[in-house]
């Protein structure tokens, strides 16, 4: 039986087709993998003048999971730390773009890291070495708050902070250490689970169809690295570099006399008189602390430490704030040497501590 | 005349359409997708393979078979196709009859004779992202045992 094809070829009704590749759209605008796609037709008809309708089959497809996202560095340039500074961390960011909820596996690794990724030399490893995610969302990380270790359940076009944080050797001579994020795409669905990493579907495989397949469509994340396409890995690096060996402490000593016992209006330094010195310990280096600051003070000659004198705290006033030692100052009067001894411990970065003390002129 | 049609009854007959299938025109949809290969020359080879594997952003083609399993030839025939949800539709396949577009379910005609009406009461002209409906008038009418086929290009979205 021959049977004629029709072919509907209207001249002129054809319409330039060119669209689609401008269909730019984010991650939460895409249709979500396991998304069932189906198309009927209802048809019309008629057959002698009489009218009839009927439906075509239904087609339908599963829209299958295409698995993207970026790994950066979210950072300017390396964290800058000291010699054995402790939770020092490199900030990274991880956005999905897959049409779908995703967990991601994180792996931090000091070795293997190709020459000219970052600048400088990486001389030096930290030790306990930790990536956590920032679970509060606030961009810095927080020890004891931000623990989780796989980021969970991260929706599309979602991004969240990662952490590597480590432990600043104490060695003298180190100055760059440099440290590379691994991320890794993994099966989402249950809250806090983590889930197994995504393998891409083999089409070669029964029963393809009506699943939701595993496509990678991830880019290569670091040109020259170890990333390549389309494997669900992503790859950044951020350096630690010692940026601080020392800090400008200085020490600024003056005296007032408070009274001479003869003009009160303007005291003169006779016997007798009350004189107030004034030492104010400051660190104008704003990066880094200085720890385990002690200043000893020799009462001067032809004077006599008035006992219980000695303050410590914040500056303010003639001197200190307070009259009083303060925490988490502590500090006396040692009497063998003859000299105040103050234990001030820390002056962070751009911080005053001011010591005062009196004595009588003999 | 009347020979001939019985003729092809009997035919048709033997060949049996689908049980439960009602009328005398069958119309069976499927989806295509577009599988890209790339062939040892580095050219790339695009063929249009059942749609098993889709991911946002590829391009699907829709396809409407038809085919008279009847004795009488059938005319006025509408196949009226709303274009799923996850689908933005983009135009005609090159060897297909341009259908009527609708954005409204209610006007068909050319996407160019569309309008769109915004929240503001103002209107500005449809773009093939607003296609909600497609529809296919057949001028001609199809004889028994005649077939054709139709079919419209759109990505998922």
């Amino acid at each position: 039986m021959k049977r004629t094809t029709y072919g509907f070829l209207l001249a002129g009704t054809a319409t330039v087709f060119a669209s689609g590749a401008a269909h730019a759209q984010t991650a939460a605008q895409n249709t979500t993998a396991g998304t069932t796609v189906s198309n009927t037709a209802s048809v019309t008809y008629s057959v002698n003048g009489t009218t009839q309708t009927t439906n075509s089959t239904t087609a339908s497809f599963v829209v299958d999971r295409k698995v993207n996202f970026t790994v950066i560095r979210d950072q300017t340039g390396a964290t800058q730390v000291n010699l054995s500074q402790t939770g020092a961390y490199t900030s990274f960011k991880v956005t999905n773009t897959t049409n779908g909820t995703q967990d991601f596996l994180l792996n931090a690794y000091q070795t293997g890291i190709i020459g000219g990724l970052l600048t400088g030399t990486d001389d030096f490893d930290l030790t306990n070495l930790k990536i956590y995610v920032d679970s509060n969302r606030n961009g810095t990380y927080d020890p004891g708050v931000d623990t989780a270790t796989f980021i969970d359940e991260l929706a599309p076009d979602g991004s969240i902070e990662v952490f590597i944080v480590g432990d600043i050797p104490a060695t003298a001579t180190i100055n760059q250490a440099d440290v590379a994020l691994q991320v890794i795409a993994a099966g989402g669905g249950a809250t806090g689970t983590q889930g197994t990493a995504l393998v891409p579907t083999d089409l070669n495989l029964g029963n393809a169809d009506n699943s939701v397949d595993v496509v990678f469509a991830d880019g290569d994340s670091d040109g020259l690295g170890v990333d390549i396409v389309r494997n669900g890995q992503g790859w950044a690096y951020a350096s630690y570099a010692i940026g601080t060996r020392n800090v400008a402490l200085t020490v600024n000593k003056t005296a007032l006399i408070l009274s001479d016992g003869v003009n009160a209006a303007n005291p003169k330094a006779l016997p007798g008189a009350v004189v107030q010195y004034c030492m104010l310990a400051n660190n104008a280096t704003l990066t880094a602390s200085a720890n385990g600051v002690t200043i000893t003070d020799p009462i001067p000659v032809n004077t006599t430490y008035v006992p219980g004198s000695l303050a410590i705290g914040l500056p303010g006033g003639t001197c200190t704030l307070l009259p009083t030692i303060t925490a988490p100052f502590s500090g006396s009067y040692d009497t063998p040497s003859n000299a105040i001894i103050a234990n001030i411990g820390t002056v962070i970065g751009g911080g005053t501590v001011a010591v005062s003390f009196r004595v009588t002129i003999n | 005349m009347y020979l001939r049609s019985t003729a092809f009854w009997v035919m048709t007959g033997l060949l049996a359409a689908p049980a439960g299938a009602a009328g005398p025109l069958q119309v069976t949809a499927k989806v295509l997708t577009e599988q890209k290969t790339r062939a040892a020359d580095g050219s790339v080879r695009v063929a249009l393979v059942p749609a098993r594997r889709v991911v946002p952003g590829d391009r699907v083609v829709f396809v409407l078979g038809y085919r008279n399993t009847g004795s009488q030839p059938i005319g006025n025939i509408v196949l009226d196709n709303p274009v799923p949800a996850a689908i933005a539709y983009r135009g005609p396949s090159q060897s297909s009859a341009a259908p009527d577009v609708s954005v409204d379910g209610k006007t068909y005609g050319p996407l160019a004779t569309l309008r769109v009406r915004l929240a503001d009461g103002a209107t500005r002209a449809a773009a093939p992202d607003d296609v909600t409906s497609v529809r296919w008038r057949l001028a001609n009418t199809v004889p028994a045992g005649a077939q054709g086929q139709l079919s419209f290009q759109a990505v998922l979205k």
